[in-house]
């Protein structure tokens, strides 16, 4: 009912603009619930403007220039549930991009998205809790993420200790939905893989010192550390494991891809450390996102979830534009397949990849988007896959040291089963 | 094993210098300061600030003092520090704290506190950015003392555990030998009694708060040189710096600086026997402990 | 104007839910005196409590016991009591700010076990497998969350009504002559620990119908609903709306509520872009100068409470103790 008010408004409106109402007479609302008071949350929320920047550049989604309307959720649930409401109902908005924390992203999910018919595109809430919900029905296909289950992560970590003979690995994990969910699963994998945990400890936030987290993990003398952490806390435990003379072998997940871990560790102790993430696809179009970002920014895109937020913004736009004018919610969620179709035809992460998929799309056709996070595909649940990339640092960002292929990908996590 | 027992001692440090403010204010102006621990905040940033200026404009002071990570531009900015620091913390007693006092309770004060350290966190969010920072990107590596059972000690900590005594030592010297002291015990004591024999009240709580916040300060830096500043290190270390107040005895110095120590090597060996996930929890049960065996501490004396 | 309606149903269901919390803290804080700095622990057991035994059984964590709904919420209410019980019986002897400080500490210690007990909260990820009551029947649309809305307001208005028959009868009557001057009435042959512990356990009770409504509403429980925050919040909603007045109390936590939302969306709307990176802050520091200038202008609230007069003469201010209050 609201839905049909709104989109009545909104047909008299541009009707009443006239027929020259092409892309630059109106403007569509894409809702952002996102935590920007947090430290690694504003820069999420910079690289979501960023992807709608460009796509205005291009001439908007839909034929409308875009608007975000960022809210703050400051990572308190109850804040974040009432932003998604706000947006919803006060802006009118039809997909809304977020949250971060799943603690935030399941009750937006529950009380707000899924009852008003909403698209809810997050990029980085990891908890399994999600896919089980999809299973069970009861998101509507309205719910996708951007960021890989930790599935991937934690193989790719088995990986990397198995390729280069580490035996021995200490896990020091974020102690969040995304930690302990990591955590879980890295055990389970490493021993798969032939490679002993000595020890599994728990980093909490907020807390005054991690020496004695440190001190526990380097007893059980490990030939390497795995760090399911973010930078702030990384790089304290790091920079305490290295001083108490921990080894330098160490397996990062992708949250620890951060210009600020790099500088703040530094970079003579990171030249045995790995890093694991989605990849972008073999092709030139991919580095599209990197190039753009570092105009943009002055950096390169390292920090957590941001190549997740990006694409997550990405895709929520081209979905817009392919669902077309006046589509709802739930039109938009579908039509997500179209622009991540394995067989379509490419297009690059950028402003001239939207140009090329607005035509691609008008002429009826599917397109598949290179994103920041690779050659993004949903199964059913809205869970993404991806290839993946073993990377470590340099003097100005990051190298992919090998690149793993999503077939590649499946078979080493069959592997370990 | 003994390697957290030496980790606790050198955590103990800045926990100590951090609870002997707090002690001295919940004990002359009664009342619980939940914003104390952005005294620490305050300290170390605005050190970060004055170490900047003094690499700037003198060069020299950039170099490191010995073995350890704190460069002379660092060791003046501690000074500036505590006096800055110091004169924030009479500020907010006097735009905040003293008119609460004068028109409400003691749980107003509580309150009023929690507000002002919201304040205080997110407006050093938005001068500083949200990121944490560090004084030195250098690692300092740390000496072995014996290698079985394996112990290790940065040269950073052996400092920071040295300074904090000296200032101790210094505090102690204060209260105990000089006219001053006995003038702010006496107010401790009894306030009343105390204005009659000619002690000057307001003076008082002003140097109380100085004396707070410039040890606050130092207790910022070390912590920051430890580990790294962020401007939520307030809000981390709230409940340890109350733990170790309470633990200490409201109103002891020495019991402050003893809890602090407790507090330290609890927190660390409380990793021996729980999973490091409850560690946020160590300093509350030592709190609920020390209120249920001995409600008024293990140095502090019952008041009414 | 239906998505202006839409909102407004939902942010009445949110504050009403909050003020029922602000209630049980005003028969704590404001008839009593007890300066409980850990409402959210009570908040917390009533929510946990409810999805616990309310939810489809789950195979990663306890629970899901698949209770008809109003026992769910009752045992939450239950568990938030008993947890109340063993807090008070170890604390509220102690002095005010010793027990703020150990109340927030038990605060502190429920986020910490609900995080880390997987097998029994399902850890950070917080509680599974929990269904609003009458989804099936009622859609969730937006009759649902009008029905929802009605049903809160009407526990609202049960919980308003019990706690001013109680703040008139005798036993309130006592709660603020123990609040006033322990010693006197001790010497009138009161028990002030067993009222004490009495009014706290009450007070934490209906905290914990608030946080099973809550939970109910979201469907949804984790550690993050559980943070300290939430306690200044609620706090702040008392102190603004004045500590010992029901009716101040509501009105506080739309007050502060309806300010703390309207704040998020007047920046997000009028700030410009580089700045709206920066709301959750500026946000943050409103809210401390709100509470702040508050104590120093308005200490007694908005409502302050207001007095019965027992007996002629009587005069509420306390002596001027100590010199320095």
């Amino acid at each position: 009912m609201r839905k049909s008010f709104y989109v009545a408004a909104f047909a008299l409106g541009v009707a009443s603009l006239g027929s020259e109402a092409q892309a630059q007479d109106c403007t569509i609302k894409v809702g952002a619930a996102l935590p920007t008071s947090v430290d690694w949350g504003r820069p999420i929320a910079e690289v979501a403007q960023f992807a709608v920047d460009q796509v205005n550049d291009a001439g908007g989604a839909a034929g409308c220039q875009i608007e975000m309307v960022l809210r703050d959720t400051q990572v308190d649930p109850k804040v974040g549930v009432d932003a998604a409401k706000a947006l919803v109902d006060l802006e009118g908005v039809n997909v809304l991009l977020g949250a971060v924390s799943s603690g935030v992203s399941m009750p937006i999910l529950n009380s707000v998205t899924v009852p008003g018919g909403v698209m809810q595109m997050s990029c980085c809430s990891s908890s399994t809790a999600f896919t089980k919900l999809a299973a069970d029905g009861k998101t509507n296909g309205l719910w996708y993420r951007t960021f890989a289950t930790t599935a991937v992560q934690s193989a790719m970590g088995a990986k990397v200790a198995a390729d280069q003979g580490w035996k021995t690995v200490a896990v020091l994990y974020k102690n969040d939905d995304w930690g302990q969910d990591m955590a879980r699963l890295i055990e389970a994998d490493f021993a798969a893989a032939g490679v002993t945990v000595t020890g599994s400890v728990a980093i909490n936030d907020a807390q005054p010192s991690y020496r004695a987290e440190v001190t526990d993990a380097l007893g059980g003398q490990p030939e390497a550390l795995y760090l399911a952490l973010y930078p702030t806390e990384g790089t304290s435990a790091v920079r305490e494991w290295l001083s108490l003379g921990g080894t330098q072998n160490m397996i990062l997940a992708n949250s620890l891809k951060s210009d600020e871990f790099r500088e703040n560790v530094g970079l003579q102790y990171l030249g045995n450390a790995f890093g694991t993430d989605t990849a972008s696809p073999r092709v030139e179009s991919a580095d599209a996102f990197r190039a753009a970002y570092q105009e943009r920014f002055g950096s390169e895109p390292n920090g957590p979830g941001l190549a997740n937020s990006y694409d997550a913004a990405m895709i929520t736009l081209l979905a817009m534009e392919a669902a077309g004018k006046d589509a709802s919610g739930a039109d938009i969620a579908a039509a997500v397949a179209k622009v991540t179709d394995p067989n379509g035809i490419p297009v690059s992460a950028d402003t001239a990849g939207f140009t090329a998929a607005k035509s691609v799309l008008a002429g009826g056709g599917t397109v598949m988007y290179q994103g920041a996070t690779g050659n993004v595909r949903f199964d059913a649940n809205g869970d993404v896959s991806a290839p993946a990339v073993v990377w470590s640092f340099t003097d100005e960002g990051t190298q992919e040291v090998e690149y793993v292929s999503l077939e590649d990908v499946d078979a080493f996590i069959e592997s370990l089963k | 094993m003994i390697q957290h027992l030496v980790d606790g001692i050198l955590v103990g440090s800045f926990l100590s210098l951090g609870a002997i403010g707090l002690t001295m204010v919940m004990h002359i102006l009664r009342f619980a300061n939940f914003s104390h621990a952005e005294l620490l905040s305050i300290g170390a940033y605005s050190a970060l600030v004055f170490d900047k200026v003094f690499q700037v404009l003198l060069p020299f002071s950039a170099a490191k003092i010995g073995p350890l990570s704190m460069t002379w531009a660092l060791a003046l900015s501690v000074v500036l520090a505590m006096a800055f620091t110091g004169a924030s913390a009479m500020l907010m007693d006097r735009l905040v704290f003293k008119r609460v006092r004068a028109r409400g309770d003691e749980l107003s004060m509580v309150f009023a506190s929690f507000g002002m350290a919201l304040i205080v966190r997110n407006v050093i969010g938005l001068v500083f950015g949200l990121s944490s920072q560090l004084y030195s990107k250098d690692i300092v590596f740390a000496m072995v003392i014996s290698r079985d059972p394996l112990l290790l000690v940065k040269p950073d900590q052996i400092f920071v555990f040295g300074a904090a005594l000296l200032l101790m030592l210094g505090l102690h010297l204060l209260l105990s030998r000089t006219t001053f002291g006995f003038a702010l015990r006496a107010v401790a004591e009894n306030p009343v009694l105390a204005q009659v024999h000619g002690v000057n009240l307001q003076r008082m709580i002003t140097a109380v708060w100085v004396i707070g916040g410039s040890l606050g300060a130092v207790a910022g830096v070390f912590y920051g040189l430890s580990y790294q500043i962020t401007p939520v290190m307030g809000r981390d270390l709230v409940l340890p710096i109350f733990a170790a107040t309470i633990v200490g005895g409201l109103g002891s110095v020495y019991g402050a600086v003893f809890g602090g120590f407790l507090v330290g090597i609890a927190s660390n060996l409380a990793l021996v026997i729980l999973p490091s996930g409850y560690s946020p929890s160590v300093p509350f049960l030592m709190i609920l402990a020390v209120l249920v065996l001995r409600p008024y501490g293990l140095f502090g004396e019952a008041r009414p | 104007m239906i998505g202006v309606i839409s909102y407004l149903v939902f942010f009445t269901t949110v504050a009403a839910i909050l003020s029922i919390a602000v209630l049980g803290l005003n028969l704590q804080w404001g008839n009593t005196g007890l300066f409980n700095g850990g409402v959210v622990a009570s908040f917390g057991a009533g929510a946990y409590g409810t999805l616990i035994l309310g939810g489809a059984p789950q195979e990663s964590h306890f629970g899901g016991f698949g209770l008809a709904y109003p026992l769910a919420l009752l045992g939450g209410m239950i568990f938030a009591g008993l947890l109340a019980w063993v807090v008070g019986v170890l604390t509220l002897r102690l002095r005010h700010d010793y027990l703020a400080i150990a109340t927030f500490g038990v605060a502190v210690a429920f986020e910490n076990v609900a995080r880390n007990a997987i097998w029994l909260t399902g850890g950070a990820q917080g509680v599974r497998g929990f269904e609003r009551p009458l989804r099936a029947e009622l859609g969730d649309g937006f009759l649902y969350n009008l029905i929802f809305l009605v049903a809160v307001l009407i526990a609202l208005w049960l919980v308003f009504l019990f706690l001013q028959r109680l703040t008139v009868s005798p036993f309130g009557r006592m709660l603020r002559a123990i609040r006033e001057d322990e010693t006197a009435a001790r010497s009138l042959g009161k028990a002030p620990d067993r009222v004490r512990l009495t009014a706290f356990v009450t007070g934490s009770v209906i905290m914990g119908l608030s946080g099973g409504l809550y939970g109910t509403f979201y469907a949804f429980i984790s550690p993050q609903d559980v943070l300290p925050i939430l306690t200044f919040q609620i706090w702040a909603m008392l102190i603004v709306g004045g500590a010992g007045n029901n009716a101040g109390a509501i009105f506080g936590t739309f007050l502060i509520w309806g300010a703390w939302t309207f704040s998020g969306w007047a920046l997000a709307r009028f700030a410009p872009i580089e700045a709206q990176l920066y709301t959750g802050s500026i946000q943050f520091v409103l809210i401390g100068f709100v509470i702040v200038g508050m104590l120093l202008w308005r200490p007694q609230g908005l409502f302050p409470e207001r007095l019965v007069v027992s007996q002629p003469g009587a005069n509420r201010d306390k002596p001027q103790a100590e010199g320095l209050t």
